[in-house]
């Protein structure tokens, strides 16, 4: 018997099966990847095109949540507005929403007889479905949300008082947004621009529905590991394997910084 | 307007304003001679901090009119406001208001101090702190004394007409306060701006003070104050 307060027993035992859930599948796509075909298998033809695709791609949803997500993190952290809560329950839909569904949707708004699509397709000639701003846009829809909550908690943890008082010495607004808000949230940003480019990197549903499946323009990797799997191409477990470094490597470099962004919104 | 401010001096911060909120409501109406260091005491939630927030400009009066001297820095009547960056006031609010991501030196040399950037002002300035060899330090790695003294320093650097000090020393342990204050004494001694000194020790008012005036929670919700006496 050990000395000391006690703790409920038997916890470690039932959290079992959580880890062997979460953790069996990592090690089984170790164990099926043929190692010695590994380099061969990623460097083939229709990955490198599927990889050079999902890195534009990721990275250009990505950078659109930056722009277009920080400025609204920032207002549903610090200013009251009519329908905010409808705004914020409608900008975290998406995180709960089957992303098969969010593709669907898009096709109704952008696509050729959507919403707005029918309109610029009529009035510009644009069409966006089936394409790969398409494809940029179905990542966006499905990964923005990450980054306006992990930045609207990160904005809200702002101490009001420290940004007065760079006014006070005179700094405007903008600068004192730029210098010290933004300063302030740097590591909450940098957590949140990984962790949207992570999950925009993993999405199929949204961009299967919206953007297809063509090798080369709308083929991003999670979709040339389907089709693959469809084929029996052993390249998908190549290919499989290189999105689990990826993520890995993502959430090692930021060792946990996330983690405690996401909780406490950083600083 | 002004029949509470009974004396005017040719440079002073003249102060009647209201603010109302919900369940809160502030009567001010004093005014302050440059040069001079005015200690404002009161109970909690008694609305010291918004008086000092509606003088730096980071709160507007729901009714009624701010100005120092001929510049006027909030008039409901005539819808001027003019915002905290052009109106030279140096604060120290509650916990220092420190920027946790710079360094103490970019902290100091924030906004208006950026001026004496390597000058023998800025050097004064450390010195008088003894903040020699955390320059390059974050806030987070500070002792609560440090970070207040970094406070002030970054206050007294920068050029201002008016000065803030919301409990400056509240946070300090007996050796550090009474550091923190001779160099308060120190500084207002040359200093002839304005000096708003929110504090509840009354060792530290009758030291620094040169008038005094105590908010009271009076009716309910209402807050009102006038200058006890003047100079």
């Amino acid at each position: 018997m050990k000395r000391g307060l006690s703790t409920p027993g038997g916890l470690p035992i039932v959290a079992l099966p959580a880890i062997v859930i979460v953790i069996l599948p990592v090690v089984a796509v170790m164990w099926r990847t043929n190692w010695s075909s590994f380099f061969s298998s990623i460097t083939s033809d229709s990955s490198r095109t599927a990889l050079n695709l999902s890195l534009q791609t990721s990275l250009a949803a990505t950078f659109m949540a930056l722009i277009f997500g920080t400025p609204l993190a920032w207002l549903l952290a610090n200013r009251e507005f009519k329908f905010k809560s409808l705004i914020r329950a409608l900008c975290v839909l998406p995180m709960v929403l089957p992303p098969v569904v969010g593709g669907v949707a898009l096709l109704y708004a952008f696509g050729r007889r959507g919403l707005i699509g029918a309109v610029l397709d009529e009035w510009f000639g644009i069409q966006l479905a089936f394409t790969e701003t398409a494809a940029v846009l179905a990542q966006f829809f499905i990964a923005a949300p990450f980054f306006i909550v992990v930045m609207e908690a990160a904005f809200g943890q702002v101490d009001q008082r420290v940004v007065g008082t760079a006014r006070t010495f005179g700094a405007g607004p903008w600068r004192t947004f730029v210098t010290i808000t933004l300063g302030l949230v740097r590591p909450s940003l940098i957590a949140a621009l990984v962790l949207t480019w992570a999950r925009a990197l993993g999405e199929f549903g949204a961009t299967i529905a919206f953007a297809g499946n063509t090798p080369g323009r709308t083929q991003t990797v999670p979709l040339a590991v389907y089709s693959q799997l469809e084929s029996g191409d052993d390249s998908a477990l190549a290919l499989s394997m290189l999105m689990m470094i990826v993520c890995v490597v993502a959430l090692v470099a930021l060792r946990g910084t996330w983690v405690s962004a996401l909780r406490r919104g950083g600083q | 307007m002004g029949k509470c401010i009974a004396q005017r001096w040719t440079v002073s911060l003249e102060i009647d304003c209201r603010l109302r909120r919900d369940k809160f409501s502030l009567d001010a109406c004093f005014a302050v001679a440059a040069g001079s260091v005015l200690a404002i005491t009161g109970t909690n939630g008694s609305g010291k901090t918004s008086t000092l927030d509606m003088i730096a400009g980071l709160l507007a009066c729901s009714e009624g009119k701010i100005s120092l001297s001929s510049k006027v820095f909030d008039d409901s009547t005539t819808n001027q406001f003019v915002q905290p960056e052009l109106r030279g006031v140096s604060t120290v609010f509650q916990g220092g208001g420190l920027f946790s991501h710079l360094t103490v030196e970019k902290n100091i040399l924030f906004g208006r101090g950026s001026m004496f950037r390597s000058t023998p002002r800025f050097d004064a300035t450390i010195e008088q702190f003894n903040l020699n060899g955390l320059l390059k330090r974050k806030p987070s790695t500070l002792s609560g004394g440090q970070r207040q003294r970094v406070a002030l320093a970054r206050a007294f650097l920068a050029p201002s007409e008016i000065l803030l000090l919301d409990e400056p020393t509240s946070s300090l342990d007996a050796i550090s306060r009474d550091e923190v204050r001779r160099a308060m004494k120190t500084f207002f001694e040359t200093y002839n701006g304005v000096v708003i000194l929110v504090s509840h020790d009354d060792a530290e008012i009758s030291a620094l003070a040169t008038a005094v005036i105590n908010i009271k929670l009076a009716s309910g919700m209402t807050t009102a104050y006038q200058l006890g006496h003047n100079l």
